[in-house]
């Protein structure tokens, strides 16, 4: 292996330091936008301290799937965060080009798989529910977030993740551009579980999906997961803005790179908290519908280009 | 040592088996030790042929046989000894796993089911090794005859009777095919031989008969939608060894049959060859999936799935083959190995999984899931097995479904280099997306089933009672679950011989022999200056990801762990609060309600108790569109046919002498003509 891998780690741990900081951000900006005050922008950190140091409750029923479950997720979403192309892209000279496009999603595949599997372990219908609802718009997510990526990777001809970020966001077909980024900007909303596909604040049995599959799981374990699902949308928000923002960052100084980066990150924060303030949570049978959208735009993008 | 001796004494031991187990049948120990035995020396014996090949290149020698027609000749190239290797390594764990589980079977036509058994290996072997076109025909046949047969075994159960013949005349119909392909190519080449038959031309039209006739063929047996009605019927009626080899290798030699055609037979085509097969196999794959999702027999699913892997294999065929009629020959190889290796990886996934469900139904003596519940307590290491293999079916990183997935993945990329403008472009996009699809659906799929048998509480008085597998049947689970997850960190050697399969075929340049230097890449294209997967550096990614959680979790994290019940808003849980299979696959049994059309049968019966009591029996049907559309209005018109028939068979001696007065003037008249 070479250095680039010691950078990859690196930026894993950077990335899990800020998540649960973008996650509070949304959370005060939704807040702010709905005439309230709001927690403080450091709450998700002192929630996770506190779950951190709370006992754990665990049903009698389950095996050990759900004890290695939260492990398996966390690693994954770390995994993730340290493949997707965020300081990596800003330093073209230890880009990696072993990190790929396909290993990124199916390290999302085998989180949400292993959660799933803990979600059934319990033996109460919430979980289970849940866990269906979350496999079943997985099941929807996937084609849509592939044509989406493709109109990126069509034109490297790889699925390579560096060599996707050095030509992502070009401006040389904007109008697929355009389609492209409607289209992950749908996913990126169900893969994160927001409104108005699912509510990540609450586990009431109409909005039943992700937090529903976690319910069973309560201290470290639970800390585990909320960090994780923080760490997992940062990520998508990272692949959003790299590929689908434009004005490239190729050839700028280093620290104009990173302005820039923050920069499209805090713009797809205000865009999903706007989206959540204003929408109402859907039904679960017009997701299918919703997601049908995102796929077809991402043809669009295709045949726009 | 000669090649000829290693292949006839492996041949010669399955004689000795097959008959001298007879010999043993008041002593059905004995015969379970002997035949098995015999069937795992064997399976070895062909793994070691076929590493042969590997070492020392192809061999062919041929043996006369004073029949007409016949000659027993035989030549094992790379591709056919790649076949047999998969046949080698599956056969042997099936063999294992057949000791304990052949047990099941004694009282029941225990020496019947273990003869088939050998002959139903050995014809596998003979399938692809045998070079001459009329003594393959008879092998084929007598490879589909054994496993009739053994769909038979159970022949009291009605549903099996039914599905063996089922099985019975759809491979025939897919003999048939076959048959006519060869002889359209004995016809024009004037050989027998398959290596007078290679870089065989011939003109366009018989071309295109031969590659509709083999791909029908072929295709049937391989179970490719719409041919492939007896398979999700057929394979779970037989024994579970015998289940797993129908699924995980017989379908393979219909697999080895197309690459003979066409990689060798046929070669380059036109591109609409490929084109086709680009559709079948993504219907295929998309549909088999939906079905396996919808299944709660937990063979039917495994059945259903293996459509879908044998659709993901035919995407990398079509791929290669569209590549092939463009002259891409290096974007050929890679697309010809992404198929073949799946082909390796679904053998072992699919056995294993076979294996984990027949001891399941072993201890439960039910194959519906939704009276399972709970196993993972009484049978944890059949779990941690039946595990590894959903993970890797569902092309989980970094088993081994999950390389040839990506493999697949990366040759489909790379189609619109072939197939030019919008529409190459879009087809890709929609063959990617929907293999995208699949491969989700896939993991739904297997998230159901392996929570609905092993998670949370028993469902059923015979699922509490369940006990652990035999240590066999463990053991050869065990060893398919190790090599699922080392097949995908050994996949750059593989990559490099699946080459050296291919490129003689395909007259192309080594793509990449990244053996030494970058033994940890997986690259897709030449000089792999796009990047590639490696699969070393996502695994210590991931270790690194939960190196970090566990030390999160002890460090700083409170110890305390209270055990509470599951929180079912006060009720003391139970396990019919669980849930189910048909619900967990209720939200996508009704978004693609237009393809399944689901139909719900619910009966209430109020008069229980007078209090609470109310019984509700729920069950939910799909409708399989194929049934539908093809083979019921087919079968009405055979019944029709069939009822005209009648109208001339009336039994009568004097009808029957004159029919036979009539058609013998007719030929005199007809003869007397020319």
């Amino acid at each position: 292996m070479d250095v680039s891998f010691l950078y990859m780690v690196g930026q894993a741990i950077l990335l899990a330091v800020l998540a649960p900081f973008i996650a509070g951000l949304i959370k005060k900006i939704k807040a702010r936008l709905q005439n309230r005050r709001g927690p403080g922008i450091f709450q998700v950190y002192y929630d996770l301290h506190k779950l951190f140091l709370k006992d754990s409750v665990v049903s009698p029923t389950v095996s050990w799937i759900f004890s290695v479950a939260p492990f398996i997720y966390f690693a994954a979403a770390l995994g993730a965060a340290a493949l997707v192309p965020g300081l990596t892209s800003l330093m073209p000279e230890i880009g990696s080009r072993f990190v790929d496009l396909f290993m990124l999603l199916y390290l999302f595949v085998l989180g949400r798989f292993f959660l799933a599997l803990a979600s059934l372990d319990a033996g109460s219908s919430f979980g289970g529910m849940g866990g269906a609802r979350e496999m079943f718009i997985a099941v929807l997510v996937e084609p849509a977030i592939l044509l989406a990526l493709l109109t990126v990777a069509f034109r490297t001809h790889s699925s390579g993740l560096t060599a996707m970020a050095g030509v992502g966001a070009d401006e040389s077909s904007a109008l697929a551009l355009i389609f492209a980024a409607a289209a992950f900007f749908i996913v990126l909303i169900a893969e994160s579980s927001r409104i108005p596909v699912d509510n990540p604040d609450t586990h009431l049995e109409l909005t039943m999906v992700h937090e529903g599959m976690v319910l069973e799981y309560s201290g470290r374990w639970l800390g585990m997961i909320v960090w994780a699902t923080a760490i997992k949308e940062l990520v998508l928000i990272i692949l959003f803005s790299t590929f689908f923002l434009p004005w490239p960052i190729v050839g700028w100084s280093f620290s104009a790179k990173v302005v820039m980066l923050v920069g499209k990150i805090l713009l797809c924060i205000a865009a999903i908290t706007l989206v959540e303030t204003v929408t109402n949570k859907m039904r679960l049978f017009k997701v299918p519908g919703f997601l049908a959208v995102a796929a077809l735009l991402g043809l669009l993008a295709i045949v726009a280009q | 040592m000669q090649f000829v001796n290693i292949y006839l004494s492996m041949i010669l031991l399955f004689a000795v088996g097959l008959s001298a187990t007879p010999l043993l049948r008041h002593n059905l120990k004995l015969a379970n030790i002997f035949a098995h035995g015999i069937a795992t020396l064997g399976s070895l014996a062909a793994v070691l042929c076929a590493s042969f090949i590997f070492v020392e290149g192809p061999q062919a020698f041929s043996i006369p046989v004073s029949l007409p027609f016949l000659e027993f000749s035989v030549r094992v190239d790379y591709l056919a000894a790649y076949f047999l290797a998969i046949i080698g390594i599956a056969g042997a764990a099936a063999s294992i796993y057949a000791f304990d589980y052949g047990r099941e079977y004694f009282g029941r036509r225990f020496m019947v089911m273990a003869e088939l058994y050998l002959t139903f290996l050995l014809a596998m072997i003979l399938v692809v090794t045998i070079s001459h076109i009329f003594a393959f025909i008879v092998v084929w046949e007598v490879m589909s005859v054994a496993s009739f047969l053994l769909v038979g075994q159970e022949y009291s159960r009605p549903a099996n009777t039914k599905a063996a013949y089922l099985y019975l005349v759809m491979t025939h119909v897919g003999t048939a095919f076959i048959t006519i392909a060869f002889l359209l190519l004995w016809k024009t080449s004037g050989s027998m031989d398959f290596a007078a038959l290679t870089g065989w031309r011939g003109d366009e039209w018989t071309r295109n008969a031969i590659f509709i006739c083999s791909l029908i063929g072929f295709g049937t047996k391989a179970g490719v939608i719409p041919v492939h009605i007896w398979l999700p019927k057929a394979h779970p009626a037989a024994p579970t060894h015998v289940s797993a080899l129908m699924s995980g290798v017989m379908l393979k030699t219909a697999i080895y049959g197309m690459c003979r055609f066409y990689l060798e037979f046929l070669g380059t085509g036109p591109v609409w060859w490929g084109e086709l097969i680009l559709l079948l196999a993504i219907v295929s794959a998309v549909l088999g999936v939906l079905y396996a999702m919808m299944e709660h027999d937990i063979k039917s699913l495994l059945a259903y799935s293996s459509v879908e892997n044998i659709g993901i294999i035919l995407l990398g065929i079509g791929a290669g083959m569209v590549f092939m009629s463009r002259g891409l020959s290096s974007f050929a190889v890679l697309a010809w190995s992404a198929a073949l290796f799946h082909v390796l990886n679904h053998a072992i996934f699919k056995s294993l999984l076979f294996f984990g469900a027949g001891a399941v139904v072993n201890a439960t003596h039910t194959r519906d899931i939704e009276h399972h519940g709970g196993l993972i307590k009484a049978m944890p290491y059949t779990a941690i097995f039946f595990l590894a293999g959903a993970a890797a079916i569902s092309a989980l990183p970094p088993l081994n479904g999950f390389v040839s997935e990506w493999l697949i993945f990366q040759s489909l990329l790379i189609l619109p280099e072939a197939l030019s403008g919008v529409a190459g472009k879009l087809s890709a996009a929609l063959l990617i997306s929907l293999l995208g699809l699949t491969s989700a659906l896939a993991a739904a799929c297997f998230v159901k089933a392996f929570g609905v048998v092993f998670l949370a509480k028993p469902r059923s008085v015979s699922a509490a009672e369940a006990h652990e597998a035999p240590c066999l049947m463990l053991g050869s689970m065990g060893f398919l679950a190790i090599m699922c997850l080392g097949i995908g960190f050994i996949a750059p050697w593989l990559r490099v011989m699946l080459q050296s399969i291919l490129i003689p075929f395909l007259s192309a340049e080594a793509v990449d022999n990244m053996v030494g230097a970058k033994w940890y890449l997986l690259g897709a294209q030449s000089g792999s200056a796009a990047g590639g997967l490696s699969l070393p550096l996502l695994g210590a990614v991931f270790v690194v990801g939960l190196v970090f959680a566990m030390a999160l979790y002890r460090v700083c994290g409170c110890k305390n762990r209270l055990s509470g019940e599951t929180w079912t808003c006060g009720i003391v849980p139970a396990a019919r609060m669980e849930y189910t299979a048909t619900g967990f696959s209720g939200p996508i049994r009704r978004a693609f309600g237009k393809i399944l059309r689901p139909r719900t049968e619910t009966v209430i019966n109020r008069n229980i108790s007078p209090y609470s009591g109310r019984r509700v029996i729920f069950e939910v049907h799909i409708t399989h569109v194929f049934d539908e559309l093809v083979y019921q209005p087919l079968n009405r018109y055979i019944v029709k046919l069939s009822r005209f028939m009648k109208e001339i068979q009336t039994g009568s001696v004097q009808l029957y002498v004159g029919y036979i007065m009539v058609v013998t003037i007719a030929v005199l008249i007809w003869s007397t003509r020319w």
